[in-house]
């Protein structure tokens, strides 16, 4: 009981660190946004973790989350919106295709 | 009744009152705008006037016109365990103004070659509007540079000339006025930026003062008083001068101990950056720059003023914050200064713009500058301060033709230009009175400065200052070659319909002419009321170096 | 005696003055009546100087010594303006106006047709302003004041006609020349400042300090020298005497006024005037005697082989100011101030006359004139008294005084006699070829059919006024300072003078009617011919034709090298100086464009550094504990 938080914290990281793999070297716009959802998520659930088995546990971090997963939601609706509107204009999903703001 | 108003802060802030009402007026309005513009410039002017008719010559107390208002103060964290036992711990800076008979003489001078380039200014073709409010503003930042009597309000007016000027040069200048801007702003930033090292290591350590108004109150305060650290730093029980230890044998170190080796690299510090202003050999590319990119009415301000601004900040700040360094290196700034004339001269010989042998000439003429501190006599410094003077009152006239002339022929190349004196003989004779003033003539201001400086610094440096005596042949030779070329010789045909000085133009010369000459033939007329200065400024370094 | 005109001294100065600042003013509306008004302004100081010569001939007369305005005083030192009436300065002020008075009258003829003339009359009143400020200067700063204003009269003066390249070239030659000797009278006062006692730079206490030996002998003989220096660049002393022919491009009267009778002899009277302070150095007066000798040789033969009517003039001047200077060296103040005194009528008259040559035939070159005797009596007349003042043929005025000289000379050293002779016979020569070339023979002008030509007729009244006067003064000014009538000499330095020597008298008359008989063989009757010399040794000819090559000598060592000095002084500047600043600006630049290279638009590889970025502070912040460093 009293060791499980470093499961969850051992599951979130490697969730984060699938999803930090995943945003830096995956070539469609989809799967970077995919990836960035689950280091999101990976942070949702350190949150719950700490709020449930934590040194000062408090419901502070569930509502956070679902704060998170909300916002989330949200950022996924407008990155894809914009994925969108770039491929009308573009062509593509490839993010290495999209450096317009190059120096 | 001039005794209760703050007359100096006036002066300084008077061109704000014109830039409001320019604020309001339409751009197009030009004629409006010119007028509020030359009006708000003239202000200072007559206000300094009644300042320098005011200036008790005779008074001991040789700073006069003081201000002196709370503006920054802030509480400091009092955790350490010394620190338990003050009753107050702040950063303190205050709105510190005062002139002595140097700033009066330098304000007066500000206000008359602003005003004289206000005038000039007329010429402008483009943006009027925007042209006055800038140059007000630079002139709000040079008179409050030369009255400021503290380290960061001295900093931040220095600051405030740079920005105007810098669009002054890069909005109205020349063909390449944006890399003269440029140049001038990068310059004048490392200069600055040394500056503010020097003031802040300052502040912290000499700065460092102990007031106890009563028994129960024991302040402390980090001040930026010019005073108050230039005390500090002659007083041998200051923390500042103590030594490493907050009292001998106490093994508590002391934060606020500068050492030999730091007050040296002040001294450095700030050598270099009034010397990039003033300009010093070697830092003196960029001003050439600016000489031939800006606009004349600006140059006429930047020669004229921003320059004495280095040699003002030297003296003011280099030499009498570390006078033992300084005078250790008297013979460098001698020759510093001989390089400056010779080299100048040598280069002003050769070049064939005419703003560019004016510009060589201006650094042959602050190497003189150089030479009056380098003498560390009385002599000497009064010599530099009229050399001060006389350069700004003569290169602000010679550039006031340079403008003249430009608006007339369209160039300024020596071998485009020649028998000027047959279709402008009024603007011709001014420039070959301007130059004369420029190569020293007796009865003219330029005499004066050499003839001081060079007897200041001949006691102890004989052979140096024969060496700077070169400089008066050379000067001669340059400014016959460039003024003779000019206005001598047989006329090209597309410059014989030219017209003479419009009564604008005419106004400013004359006025800048009857100062030059009333230097040369009266100087006590400058020397009276610098005297007590001076005395004090001399018998204070010596106070500090003793001997 | 009470001095009454001697205090009125100041007026002198000033009328010149006001009549500057009223030609200044409204010159342009004066018209013609400009050169009235400078008349009356030198008639003004003429007559103020009159009074004062005579209030101060009658009896033994203090100096008079006003000095109570303070022209600057810093830190315990003061210098005060004032002015000082002695018998010295007297004298100097009675030349100058008077030959200033002459010569204003002579410009209403000669220069009625310019249409700048009333710039040219405030031109004169400056000058005779600051030339009489100069000599009654009672410090020697003012005396410095004065003596760069009348430097740069002289400047504008010859730059007259600003127009001609010539007269541009000349009059920036003559105010470089002349600034360089004025350096060398900066640094003596420089020196003097620190060396007086009290800092006092007045004329009476140098002499009472060099009179009685206060200041150390090395100081002195430096002192002495770098007057000299001064002295040279002004009275055109070898080898700063280039400026004084080339000055002659300057309007006729001018050469007369400034070039011949007033400014170039204030080198001599700055001498005279710190006499004390040569007295009390054997060395500077040994340099002194030497560079006025060599000068007044050295002048002498190149006056032989020019062919300018001015330039002649003009390198008799140099000669007989190395005259003076040799006078001063051998320690004879009185006999060298009496031929400045001589030296300024006859040398007035020959240029006045030779402006009177001009004007009639627009022409400086005398192998175009001839026969002008005939068509200009009154000039030809006073040229010859002027010519034979000048030979020193006995009894004119320059007989006298170069009499005086070389009996002291041989006193002092049959070198410096020898030399004088010399140059007194090479005078007299070139003085007849002149005389002979332009007024006798025939005509050789060669009629330009192209050019209107009127015939030479003799000049107008106002200008052969002066002309007679002067003439006059040429026989007559001699005679009060002859071997029977020591009176000048007495009045002048209060010490009787013995200069009766027969040898000299009928040596200096014998080489004079010499040079004279040779130009007459040579010029008019044909005996020998002309060319005798040009064609037997055509190197030397060349030599003293081209002015022993000083110009270009001067051209070699010293603008060459100065331009070159700026050339390479200009390269420093721009490529290092400048480019160093240039390289650290694009040095900033290329690091700058290194930082953007890495801005490749690609948000991945941005993501990875800062992972990388996280990781090394991570590892830091980790290390930290482990390694237990801070």
């Amino acid at each position: 009981m009293d060791n499980i938080l470093p499961s969850y914290l051992i599951m979130g990281a490697i969730l984060f660190c699938i999803g930090l793999y995943g945003a830096l070297s995956k070539k469609s716009a989809i799967v970077v946004l995919i990836s960035v959802e689950l280091m999101l998520n990976a942070s949702n659930l350190n949150f719950i973790a700490f709020s449930k088995y934590g040194p000062a546990p408090s419901l502070t971090g569930q509502i956070f989350t679902l704060f998170n997963i909300t916002i989330a939601a949200a950022e996924v609706a407008v990155g894809v919106a914009i994925l969108i509107a770039l491929f009308k204009n573009k062509g593509t999903s490839n993010v290495e295709e999209m450096d317009s703001m190059r120096y | 009744m001039l005794d209760n108003l703050p007359i100096l802060s006036m002066i300084i802030f008077s061109p704000l009152l014109g830039v409001l009402i320019l604020m309001f007026i339409p751009k197009e309005q030009g004629r409006l705008i010119k007028i509020v513009g030359v009006a708000a410039a003239f202000l200072p002017l007559i206000l300094a006037v009644m300042m320098y008719a005011n200036f008790d010559h005779q008074s001991e107390d040789t700073l006069q016109y003081t201000e002196n208002v709370e503006w920054i103060s802030v509480p400091l964290n009092q955790d350490g365990e010394m620190l338990k036992g003050l009753s107050s711990y702040n950063l303190q800076f205050n709105y510190n103004v005062g002139a002595d008979a140097l700033s009066l003489v330098l304000i007066l001078l500000t206000a008359l070659v602003s005003a004289m380039a206000a005038l000039a200014s007329l010429h402008i073709k483009k943006r009027w509007k925007t042209y006055y409010i800038l140059f007000l503003l630079l002139m709000v930042g040079m008179l409050g540079v030369f009255s400021a009597r503290d380290l960061f309000l001295f900093f931040a007016f220095f600051e405030v000339t740079l920005v105007p000027m810098f669009f002054l040069v890069g909005i109205w200048g020349f063909k390449e006025r944006e890399g003269a801007a440029t140049k001038f702003l990068i310059y004048n930033g490392i200069g600055s930026a040394l500056m503010i090292v020097a003031f802040l290591i300052l502040v912290t350590t000499a700065g460092f003062t102990l007031s106890q108004p009563d028994p129960q109150h024991l302040d402390a305060i980090y001040t930026s008083s010019l005073d108050q650290i230039m005390t500090n730093l002659s007083d041998p029980t200051a923390y500042v001068n103590v030594g490493t230890e907050m009292q001998a044998g106490s093994g508590v170190e002391n934060p606020f101990f500068l050492s030999e080796t730091m007050k040296w690299f002040l001294f450095i510090l700030l050598l270099i950056a009034f010397g990039i202003k003033l300009p010093i050999f070697p830092f003196h590319t960029w001003m050439l720059k600016v000489h031939v990119e800006a606009p004349p009415s600006v140059v006429m301000i930047h020669s004229g003023i921003l320059l004495k601004m280095g040699a003002y900040g030297l003296i003011r700040y280099g030499v009498m914050l570390f006078p033992e360094q300084a005078k250790d290196w008297g013979i460098i700034l001698a020759i510093l200064g001989a390089v400056n004339i010779i080299y100048g001269a040598i280069l002003a010989f050769r070049q064939t713009d005419f703003r560019l042998v004016l510009a060589y000439s201006s650094i042959s003429h602050m190497g003189i500058v150089l030479f009056g501190i380098a003498a560390f006599n009385v002599i000497g410094m009064e010599g530099a301060i009229f050399q001060m003077v006389s350069h700004g009152l003569i290169s602000a006239l010679l550039f006031l033709i340079v403008g003249s002339l430009y608006e007339r022929t369209g160039t300024m190349e020596l071998s485009e230009l020649g028998g000027l004196a047959k279709s402008l003989p009024f603007i011709s004779g001014i420039l070959l009175f301007a130059g004369l003033a420029s190569l020293g003539l007796p009865g003219l201001s330029g005499f004066v400065s050499e003839f001081l400086s060079f007897i200041g610094l001949f006691d102890t440096m004989p052979v140096i200052t024969v060496i700077g005596t070169l400089g008066i042949i050379l000067a001669a030779v340059y400014v016959l070659r460039a003024v003779l070329r000019i206005t001598y010789g047989p006329i090209a045909v597309q410059y014989e319909n030219l017209k003479d000085a419009r009564l604008v133009e005419v106004i400013p010369m004359v006025t800048l002419l009857a100062f030059i000459v009333l230097l040369g033939v009266y100087p006590s007329v400058l020397s009276d009321p610098l005297k007590h200065t001076v005395d004090q400024l001399i018998q204070n370094i010596a106070g500090r170096v003793g001997g | 005696m009470e001095s009454t005109y001697s205090q009125l001294a100041w007026i002198i100065p000033l009328s010149p003055l006001i009549a500057f600042f009223i030609l200044l003013s409204i010159g342009r509306q004066l018209k013609q009546y400009g050169g009235y008004l400078a008349v009356v302004a030198s008639l003004i100081s003429f007559i103020i100087s009159v009074l004062i010569f005579i209030e101060r001939t009658g009896s033994d007369m203090q100096n008079y010594t006003w000095n109570d305005w303070d022209w600057l005083s810093v830190d315990t030192i003061s210098l005060s303006m004032g002015f000082e009436i002695n018998n010295l300065n007297t004298l100097m002020l009675l030349i100058v106006s008077f030959v200033g008075l002459l010569v204003n009258l002579y410009s209403i003829g000669y220069m009625k047709d310019d249409e700048r003339v009333n710039v040219y009359f405030s031109y004169i009143a400056l000058f005779t302003f600051s030339m009489l400020g100069l000599v009654i200067a009672e410090n020697i700063v003012q005396l410095y004041i004065f003596w760069e204003l009348v430097g740069v009269c002289s400047f504008l003066l010859i730059g007259f006609w600003y127009f001609k390249p010539e007269a541009k070239a000349a009059a920036k030659k003559a105010f470089i020349v002349t600034r360089i000797g004025d350096v060398g009278l900066f640094i003596a006062i420089l020196l003097l400042f620190w060396y007086m006692p009290n800092h006092s730079m007045s004329f009476s206490a140098i002499s009472n300090a060099f009179i009685q030996n206060e200041i150390e002998p090395g100081i002195t003989t430096l002192i002495a020298i770098l007057i000299f220096v001064g002295a040279m660049g002004k009275s055109g002393q070898f080898p700063l005497h280039t400026w004084l022919p080339d000055a002659m491009e300057g309007p006729t009267p001018i050469s007369a006024l400034i070039h011949a009778a007033t400014m170039v002899a204030a080198g001599v009277y700055l001498v005279a005037r710190t006499f004390p302070i040569f007295e009390s150095s054997a060395t500077a007066m040994t340099v002194v005697a030497v560079v006025g000798a060599f000068t007044a040789l050295f002048a002498a033969t190149i006056g032989v082989a020019q062919n300018d009517i001015k330039r002649v003039l003009a390198y008799s001047t140099v000669s007989q100011l190395g005259y003076m200077m040799l006078a001063l060296g051998v320690g004879a103040l009185s006999a060298g101030m009496f031929h400045l005194f001589t030296h300024a009528f006859f040398k007035a008259l020959l240029f006045l006359a030779a402006g009177s040559v001009i004007h009639a035939v627009h022409k400086q070159d005398m192998n175009e004139m001839g026969g002008l005797g005939v068509k200009m009596k009154i000039t030809a007349w006073t040229f010859g008294i002027g010519a034979l003042a000048l030979s020193g043929i006995f009894p004119f005025a320059g007989f006298w005084s170069k009499d005086a000289i070389l009996t002291e000379a041989l006193n002092q050293n049959v070198g410096y006699f020898i030399v004088g002779l010399t140059a007194a016979f090479f005078t007299a020569f070139y003085m007849a070829r002149l005389f002979f070339l332009v007024f006798a023979g025939k005509s050789r002008a060669n009629h330009d059919a192209n050019e209107p030509h009127s015939e030479p007729h003799e000049s107008p009244a106002v200008m052969t006024i002066p002309l007679i006067i002067l003439a006059v003064l040429a026989i007559g000014a001699g005679f009060v300072f002859t071997p029977f009538n020591p009176w000048f000499g007495e009045w002048l330095t209060g010490a009787a003078e013995e200069h009766t020597n027969w040898t000299v008298i009928i040596l200096s008359n014998l080489v004079g009617i010499l040079g004279i008989g040779l130009g007459y063989l040579m010029y008019l009757r044909g005996s020998i011919a002309r060319d005798v010399i040009s064609s037997r040794a055509p190197g030397l000819y060349r030599l003293i034709h081209n002015k022993y090559y000083m110009d270009e000598l001067y051209q070699i060592i010293i603008v060459t090298p100065l331009k070159g000095l700026g050339f390479v002084l200009r390269f420093i500047d721009y490529y290092v100086i400048d480019g160093a600043v240039r390289l650290s600006a694009s040095s900033a630049l290329y690091v700058g464009r290194l930082g953007a290279r890495m801005q490749n638009g690609q948000l991945q590889s941005y993501g990875l550094a800062s992972l990388i970025g996280i990781v090394l502070l991570m590892i830091i912040l980790v290390g930290r504990r482990f390694w237990n460093v801070g």
